[in-house]
């Protein structure tokens, strides 16, 4: 058996004429994180949502613990244990902070047929999940997203990746808009979750972020993998902008 | 202590504004006209109060998914003349018209539904269209005449419109049927996962589709059930008054919107209550009733109506926003 938790082999993507990954494969070992780079466009986003099912690739194929996995939608992912964190928290801001994390897999009280969540579950559930992923305030599990600040949202979107036990978390742009205290805590959760057994995929902006926490980069330019193995301990920042932006080769 | 953090939680609602305009509605048409809450006034109100409140408990779960339904109005009228149709032509016996029209607006619903959520069209075009087609088809199929030789006395009638006395009050089966729909589905909207569903499509689409929603399927479900309340409504209505009138219905759609959103549910989706749909409701029927009892020419309704809607959207969006000043 392998290392290997999920490989991607020879992805193609098209979007009309454009084509927005050109023959990528990318792998994730099992307790690793990896860092993907890129400049706007690079086709990083793209890639993730072929892994995360919300888009389908035009070519190529998915291997999650070396068996060919079918991902045609965001709950095949879920089912092989792909959790996605998006730019834009994914949650539904009208409704509760229990609500959003149990979303599409409410508990069920009582006959089947009355469909009836269990919201005494999912409240304190929600509120032991709050504190593990660091906030202190005492926010009330009922409370509407949209009463939530940035980094409280990311972190139920955390909470939420946690508690559902997830082999591979990906993490799209998850410091964006955050404060400085709330970027520490998620840099934290992503050291804790290599920690208890996950792989992510840490995708950010920042590279000073992705240098503190991955143990790998890749970096795709304009549809194509042009890095896969940079070591952030053998490399310097400048080295790895160079090669997002196209200035630098590839050391070999 | 108690009372006053119980005061503020109520203040909190979203039911809270409605209730207190349908409280003062009700006081200024009493204090204005004594023949307001007499007996004979009130079997009047709710005669047909539960028909367009029906269609509007369809609708609040519907504009909670974020879409709405225009065509509500002509199943309304449609799908009566279809059974009565079928009866008076001695083509069906009446419970198997009844069938036949519900069916038929569980198929307007789904196709309705479909091409919302998979045809991607904003369900105000589709709705639109589907409006149109289903008048034209009642206009078409009755030659414009009301569908009115009728005798039956199937039980059916008595189950959907039986009439009984409370006290000096007549009512209807139908106001029946309208609090038991209520209830199921103020239940299924804030206590199932079904509910959470409903809430998360219309917050939210995309993320709710990240999670394993399935939101196409649960808006074309609150498209057909949408449709078929509409059918009820149009049903029991017809009984009630002895004729299927092609034309009936017309408008309702607008004021059935009206009444959901003067109730509080959001009219881009995500946020619905059913509380609120039924203060809703009897707004505006208190409202059509009582300014004629007090002697507004009933011309004038719409200018109350129209007043009230954006009255209340003023306070609705004045509350989002003091909620979220915070933030």
């Amino acid at each position: 058996m392998t290392n290997e938790l999920v490989r991607m082999e020879n992805i193609n993507k098209f979007f009309g004429r454009v084509q927005a990954l050109n023959d990528v494969s990318l792998s994730v070992r099992r307790n690793e994180i990896v860092g993907l780079l890129g400049d706007n466009g690079a086709g990083k986003s793209t890639l993730i949502k072929i892994l995360s099912g919300a888009l389908t690739a035009d070519s190529g194929s998915i291997y999650i613990n070396d068996q060919r996995a079918d991902i045609r939608s965001t709950t095949d992912a879920i089912k092989y244990g792909i959790e996605t964190i998006y730019q834009d928290s994914a949650l539904v801001p009208q409704l509760s902070i229990a609500r959003n994390l149990f979303l599409g897999r409410e508990p069920i009280k009582g006959p089947r047929f009355l469909n009836r969540m269990d919201q005494k579950t999912m409240n304190e559930v929600a509120r032991r999940l709050l504190k593990e992923v660091g906030i202190s305030k005492d926010i009330p599990p009922n409370t509407p997203i949209s009463s939530l600040s940035g980094g409280e949202r990311q972190a139920v979107a955390i909470a939420r990746a946690l508690h559902f036990e997830s082999n591979l978390i990906i993490l799209d742009e998850p410091t964006n808009n955050l404060g400085v205290e709330e970027t520490h805590g998620v840099l934290r959760f992503v050291r804790n979750a290599r920690d208890s057994g996950h792989s992510c995929i840490f995708i950010a902006h920042n590279i000073y972020h992705v240098f503190q926490v991955v143990d790998r980069i890749v970096v795709l330019r304009r549809g194509k993998k042009v890095a896969d193995d940079i070591d952030p301990k053998k490399t310097t920042i400048e080295q790895v902008e160079k090669i997002i932006t196209g200035l630098a080769e590839v050391p070999a | 202590m108690e009372l006053r953090s119980l005061l503020q939680r109520f203040i909190a609602r979203p039911e809270f504004g409605p209730f207190i305009l349908l409280a003062g509605e009700i006081t200024v048409f009493t204090l204005l006209s004594p023949a307001f809450l007499s007996p004979g006034n009130i079997t009047n109100l709710l005669a047909f109060t539960p028909e367009l409140g029906m269609i509007a408990l369809g609708m609040t779960v519907l504009m909670t998914s974020g879409e709405f339904d225009l065509s509500v109005g002509s199943v309304f009228g449609f799908t009566p003349v279809v059974m009565w149709t079928l009866y008076n032509t001695g083509a069906a016996p009446l419970e198997l018209g009844f069938l036949i029209a519900i069916s038929i607006a569980v198929i307007i619903g789904f196709i309705n539904g479909w091409f919302v959520t998979k045809l991607k069209i904003p369900s105000f075009l589709v709705t639109l269209g589907m409006l149109l087609v289903i008048r034209g088809t009642a206009l078409y199929i009755t030659d414009g005449f009301p569908q009115a030789r009728w005798s039956s006395d199937s039980p059916l009638l008595k189950i959907i419109v039986g009439e009984f006395t409370i006290g000096q009050i007549r009512v209807y089966a139908s106001m029946v049927w309208f609090i038991i729909f209520a209830i199921v589905l103020g239940y299924v909207l804030t206590q199932s996962k079904a509910g959470n569903w409903i809430q998360a499509s219309g917050g939210n689409a995309s993320s709710a589709l990240a999670r394993g929603v399935r939101v196409a399927r649960t808006k074309i479900m609150l498209f057909i059930l949408t449709a078929v309340m509409a059918a009820f409504a149009g049903i029991a209505s017809s009984i009630r008054v002895s004729t299927a009138n092609p034309n009936s219905g017309t408008g309702y759609e607008l004021e059935v919107i009206a009444m959901v959103v003067i109730g509080g549910t959001a009219l881009n989706g995500g946020r619905g209550t059913i509380i609120g749909t039924l203060i809703g409701v009897l707004i505006l029927r208190f409202m059509r009733n009582g300014i004629v009892l007090v002697g507004v020419p009933g011309l004038a309704y719409n200018i109350f109506i129209g007043s009230i809607i954006l009255g209340m959207m003023a306070l609705h969006s004045w509350l989002e926003r003091r909620h979220h000043a915070g933030t």
